[in-house]
């Protein structure tokens, strides 16, 4: 702006209608290089070097604004996934904690106030911490995403109103009372019918968030605002170089080199983080999401597999609904889990075998055993290898995000600057023929 | 410059934007409640006009019979109970979740008259745990040989099913908290249905039992639950004031809580309580009726002594005994 406010007026300023008629007549005529303007003394040079300086420096410059802003979009945008696929797995894994406590209560419940008193108290402390980790968790979510405040206050009523009833379950079965088996199963019903529609939203919501953060990458505008402002300077070169009769202006070729090598660095970047974040989400967080979801299934199925226990002869109600579940888990479990998986199932068909033939004893044998005998154990190495499975998987995907997250920062900060340097470019380019020209 | 510099203005107003303004998460639609009806459980209602409580002639007690002697090469007597009604028929955790109450005295009673000496009721006797609403189907396909589980008998159920002779008479009764059976009148004292006015009452949903108390009393506020012992559990939290049912039922729910009453009142209705049979095994309905007669007195008295009476008549001046069996078909 100072450079076309301090240029010198020339000293015989032709007005613009006689400028015309010459240009016309030169129209498709190359000039030779002599570095002398053509037309000079003929044509308003200096305010078309001014307009030139204008064009040059705002286009390089907005291309530099822009480009930097594309780019940090995608690191905003990558953060954001990060956070996203972290909140998505935290509030998976409040579901199967969740459903894991359920399954616990219910298998507790098998065992009355008259089992095995050590066996009792450990499990006592399963359920208690699992509870404690549900809490902690909902307060952990609640404070990441303030969108999920309000689903999960619905659901820390929920969770209070289901840990309540399992102490008043737990409060009567020890007494020997039908009624803590009503607590139970009405607990575990309320369970399902109000805490996990909530939880199924809250996967939803963030399943959706996640996957839209991670398309945050653009190399298509980056290579068209790139073109655009390339564009813009070659035909300010052209303009230049019919004027002046000379074939390249440094400045503005510097510019143009500039803006071209940034434009394909800044999009190949952007290229490769679109294609890491496609393979992050079809494979580490894909897996991350399946596994969490066969554990939720699974613990469901326990919990089940419990109730047909607990509320004797009630093996036509339930073994359906384990079914269900345990054919959600079959089709998510990675192969690697399924191994426990089917040993667990292998257990789970000895018990029904017995419940079937009301031999109780036995039924309740398998249900309660805590060593290799028993469900108990088999289902718990499953739920622990799932459980590693989304660990392993949903930090790999969010150690890849956030690490390719800088690429795009850094970007964007040299796509600024070189933004400035290209302005700076463009400035003296023009400047050198006005010198020429004054 | 002025207009580039608008231009990221607008820029990084959008980056901010972008930044947050994720919607918030929906939370469920509320499901609407459904209304559950109870449908009658025999669609062929016996039409004969016979005495409902009217059964077969008990015979001499001889154990033959195309049923009995099923039942005998079998080696097994199979019945179908309840297992979480207290007092009638629930599982002791005590005692390796055998299943006891009022009801299992007479499945035993049965299984020792078929089998004789060597009964042995692990061996003899299969305690089948069954729901009410599988007593007439698994009856009728020949799952089972008797349902004693709270089952009262009508001439509606004659016409798909039979029934023993009458082995308890029930009713329909209310269960209150303590405080409207402790004398203090000023606090309210529960006398009859009228004095539900105004309290919330429970009953399982559909049941013959909350249409009877909606119709003795209509300013009673009605709280369905999805069972008796769903009646408990909001009786236990404060969300009812009283629960009605049969008297033997509301017995095993006062015996879980301290706080429940079953105040002396007339019942609501009569609710004679039968063995379920087949309809085709009359051999084995005859046996039944005759192992009942034999039980008349001391069995009976001791099985009554033993489960309902510490509930339904601490003070032991009901005079409550075995009913006069009626016999006629």
């Amino acid at each position: 702006v100072t450079q076309s406010a301090a240029a010198p007026p020339p000293a015989t300023q032709p007005a613009p209608a006689q400028a015309a008629p010459p240009a016309k007549a030169r129209r498709g005529f190359w000039p030779a290089p002599t570095g002398k303007p053509v037309g000079a003394g003929v044509e308003n040079t200096p305010a078309l070097l001014n307009r030139l300086q204008i064009i040059g420096v705002t286009t390089v410059l907005l291309f530099g604004l822009a480009s930097a802003l594309v780019q940090f979009l995608s690191y905003q945008s990558d953060g954001r996934a990060a956070d996203d696929t972290e909140q998505l797995v935290r509030v998976q894994e409040i579901q199967s904690t969740l459903l894991r406590a359920d399954a616990i209560a219910t298998n507790l419940a098998l065992l009355g106030g008259s089992g095995d008193p050590q066996q009792i108290a450990d499990r006592d402390a399963d359920y208690d911490t699992a509870i404690a980790d549900v809490f902690t968790l909902i307060a952990q979510a609640a404070e990441a995403q303030p969108a999920d405040e309000e689903a999960l206050s619905a659901l820390n009523v929920a969770v209070s109103e289901y840990a309540t009833a399992i102490a008043e379950a737990r409060s009567n079965l020890r007494q020997n009372f039908p009624v803590g088996k009503e607590y139970l199963s009405g607990g575990s019903s309320a369970l399902r019918s109000d805490a996990l529609p909530i939880l199924e939203n809250l996967v939803t919501a963030n399943s959706e968030r996640a996957e839209d953060s991670m398309n945050g990458q653009h190399p298509f505008w980056l290579l068209l605002l790139g073109a655009l402002a390339f564009g813009v300077l070659i035909w300010v070169s052209l303009v230049l170089a019919r004027r002046f009769r000379r074939y390249v202006n440094t400045g503005v070729a510097v510019a143009a080199v500039l803006v071209l090598v940034t434009t394909l660095v800044a999009a190949i970047a952007a290229w490769r983080g679109d294609s890491q974040n496609d393979g992050l989400l079809d494979n580490e967080l894909r897996s991350a999401v399946d596994q969490a979801e066969a554990r939720t299934a699974g613990n469901d199925a326990k919990a089940y597999e419990s109730l047909r226990l607990v509320k004797r002869g009630s093996g036509t109600t339930y073994e359906p609904l384990w079914q269900e579940s345990a054919d959600v888990v079959v089709d998510n479990a990675d192969p690697s889990i399924l191994r426990e998986w089917e040993a667990y199932v292998a257990k789970h068909k000895q018990i029904v075998r017995n419940d079937d033939q009301d031999f109780r004893q036995p039924a309740l044998r398998v249900a309660t055993a805590d060593d290799g005998t028993g469900s108990n154990k088999p289902f718990s190495d499953f739920d622990t290898a799932a459980q590693d499975l989304v660990d392993e998987n949903a930090r790999t995907t969010t150690d890849q995000l956030r690490a390719g997250r800088a690429v795009a920062l850094v970007g964007s900060i040299l796509t600024l600057l070189i933004g400035l340097l290209a302005a700076v470019a463009v400035v003296r380019g023009i400047g050198a023929r006005r010198r020429e020209y004054s | 410059m002025s207009v580039a510099m608008r231009l990221a203005a607008v820029a990084l107003a959008a980056a901010f934007l972008a930044g947050c303004g994720y919607e918030d998460t929906p939370l469920p639609e509320e499901p609407e409640a459904s209304a559950a009806t109870s449908a009658p459980d025999c669609e062929t209602p016996d039409e004969s006009g016979t005495d409902p409580v009217a059964s077969y002639d008990p015979g001499d007690g001889v154990p033959t019979g195309p049923k009995l002697d099923e039942i005998r090469s079998r080696g097994r007597l199979i019945v179908g109970v309840s297992a979480d009604t207290y007092l009638m028929a629930s599982e002791n955790p005590e005692l390796g979740n055998r299943i006891e109450g009022f009801d299992i005295e007479f499945a035993r009673e049965i299984g020792s008259a078929i089998f004789g000496a060597g009964f042995n009721a692990g061996r003899n006797l299969e305690l089948r745990v069954i729901t009410a609403s599988q007593r007439i189907p698994l009856l009728s396909a020949g799952e089972l040989d008797l349902v004693i589980r709270n089952f009262t008998i009508n001439s509606q159920r004659w016409g798909c099913i039979a029934f023993s002779a009458e082995y308890y008479h029930s009713g329909q009764k209310v269960l209150v908290g303590s405080s409207l059976a402790d004398g203090d009148e000023e606090n309210g004292e529960y006398r009859d249905p009228s004095d539900l006015a105004g309290l919330r009452v429970c009953a399982p949903t559909g049941s013959t039992s909350l249409v009877n108390i909606r119709d003795a009393e209509q300013d009673a506020k009605i709280e369905p639950a999805a069972n008796h012992t769903g009646c408990l559990v909001k009786f236990q939290r404060g969300e009812v004031d009283a629960i009605t049912g049969d008297d033997t039922v509301l017995a095993g729910l006062a015996a879980q809580d301290p706080y429940a009453v079953v105040p002396e009142q007339e019942p609501l209705s009569d609710e004679p309580y039968g063995i379920g049979v087949n309809q085709e095994d009359i051999d084995l309905v005859r046996f039944v009726n005759y192992v009942l007669e034999e039980m008349r007195d001391e069995k009976w008295e001791a099985a009554y002594e033993r489960w309902l009476r510490p509930v339904l008549d601490p003070e032991g001046d009901d005079n409550v005994s075995q009913p006069t069996p009626t016999y006629g078909r």
